[in-house]
């Protein structure tokens, strides 16, 4: 057992765990606090696995802008009588069984992952010898994925469009 | 533990303390600058010309009761201002603070710092919501969309000097500096500069941004309910704001570590010129101009510095590709 697999096995013991306590928590604050929680324990997964351009911009997008809209949302309506609910969700125990199911499924994968583990090794498709991380993603996104990259670009503008004309809307009505 | 680990540790150690140290007569020389402004003395009692106030506000709030409300949410509560001073202080450890000396040569060093300066929103946040009070809460409701809308106008001001020297990396930045004409990025990059300039006050919660603890209106905002050590924490993280936004001005715009000549046995006395003058000019602001409105905050931010900052990257990207 050496230092990597310690750290390794620390980090997916934090993010399981905080991942069930997001879930389990009553105060819809706490859970968005485990979540940041488990995202930052996810950011230094990615560090561990040298790439420090992902690890910035998990932090970034994620934790920094993405989970800080959710406690907007979550300030903004009142949960303080749900609170006080004994059960959120009636017959909520059959969940039980379709989280057995994921577990059976998540140790099945595991085991096949396992053993593809140096296969995957052997695919990365660039020599890290040959340049930083980041350097190989960019060359990588900016010629190999250009397209994917560009459509993804156009569908986020759709959606900037989209909030801006419901907004219109919004001033129209009220 | 090998060798270099331990002088890792210890030169992390010995930078936080300088720091901490630079923290405390901030404090003391933003008092007495703004007295000079205002035409009155400022502290002076204790000490000569009261050189040991700092220290003997620092003795004082560690003697202060901590007061812990019983309808505060414990846990965040007593988190959120050590996020805050922790989101700000680390940011230290990616200037370049002489030619060989980074703590931490990070190749997306920049990066880290724009990570860190997004997480310390959540000490404001958190501390706002967990003193369940209608002033910390309206502050921290303030600070958390005026620190999100200034973030992007940051980001995208700094993107234009990462496409002018191609690296993210801090140290590469001031060394591809050095080699262009000027030596600077001021020149060429004065939008970008204006607009970080601007950004760096509002992501700090600096005069004329500072909304989010306006006193006149919210007592004092997001740390109202705070009181002793706690307070000083959220202080503390503040003036390490301010600190480390100056550092990464140095940094990317005037050069960094480098000045018109050598000084001898004092790499980083260059760098500390250049951060003092920027200390100064955030004090400089706070004695001269008045608090912006909230919508006019808004505004600002959404309307003229992002457009601004979107236009001067995309005329940045064009010289590239021209020259």
């Amino acid at each position: 057992m050496n230092w990597n697999m310690l750290i390794f096995l620390y980090l997916a013991f934090a993010m399981s765990f905080s991942s069930f306590l997001a879930i389990i928590s009553r105060n819809p604050v706490h859970a968005v606090l485990w979540v940041l929680v488990m995202i930052l324990h996810q950011a230094f997964l990615l560090y561990t696995l040298g790439s420090e351009f992902l690890t910035a911009v998990q932090i970034i997008v994620y934790a920094g802008a993405v989970l800080v809209l959710f406690l907007f949302v979550v300030y903004m309506i009142n949960l303080r009588k749900e609170e006080r609910w004994k059960v959120f969700v009636r017959r909520s125990s059959y969940g039980f069984i379709i989280f057995l199911f994921f577990l059976y499924f998540f140790f099945k994968n595991l085991a096949f992952l396992t053993a593809l583990g140096p296969a995957f090794k052997a695919q990365l498709p660039y020599d890290l010898s040959q340049g930083s991380n980041l350097l190989w993603m960019a060359r990588y996104l900016y010629s190999h994925y250009l397209f994917q990259f560009e459509v993804i670009g156009c569908i986020l503008l759709v959606v900037i469009f989209g909030a801006v004309f419901l907004l219109r809307k919004l001033k129209e009505v009220g | 533990m090998d060798f270099n680990s331990l002088y890792i540790i210890l030169s992390a150690l010995v930078l936080f303390l300088l720091a901490m140290f630079h923290v405390a007569y901030l404090t003391y020389a933003e008092r007495k600058i703004i007295a000079r402004m205002q035409q009155r003395l400022g502290p002076n009692r204790v000490g000569p010309r009261g050189i040991l106030q700092p220290i003997a506000d620092v003795l004082k709030l560690i003697q202060k009761e901590d007061i812990i409300h019983p309808g505060v949410d414990k846990p965040v509560f007593v988190m959120a201002p050590l996020i805050s001073l922790v989101c700000a202080a680390s940011g230290l450890a990616f200037i370049p603070l002489w030619e060989n000396f980074v703590l931490s040569n990070l190749n997306v060093g920049l990066l880290f710092i724009l990570a860190l300066s997004s997480l310390s929103a959540y000490g404001v946040i958190l501390s706002g919501w967990a003193s369940n009070s209608r002033y910390s809460f309206l502050g921290a409701l303030r600070a958390s969309a005026q620190v999100i809308s200034y973030e992007i106008a940051m980001s995208l001001s700094l993107l234009s000097v990462v496409l002018m020297a191609g690296s993210f990396n801090l140290q590469d930045i001031v060394k591809a500096q050095l080699s262009t004409p000027y030596k600077v990025y001021l020149i060429p990059q004065i939008v970008a500069f204006f607009v970080f300039m601007v950004s760096a006050l509002a992501e700090t919660n600096r005069v004329p941004f500072d909304l989010p603890e306006a006193e006149t209106e919210l007592v004092a905002g997001y740390f109202t309910e705070y009181s002793g050590i706690r307070f000083a924490l959220f202080y503390l993280a503040e003036y390490f704001g301010m600190i480390v936004m100056s550092a990464l001005a140095v940094t990317c715009f005037l050069g960094g570590y480098a000045g018109p000549f050598e000084i001898p046995g004092i790499p980083f006395f260059w760098f500390l010129i250049k951060i003092y003058a920027f200390l100064f000019f955030y004090i400089w602001v706070r004695a001269t101009l008045p608090r912006y409105r909230y919508d006019q905050l808004m505004g600002l931010g959404w309307k003229v510095l992002i457009p601004l900052s979107l236009l001067n990257l995309l005329v940045t990207a064009f010289i590239k590709l021209l020259i």
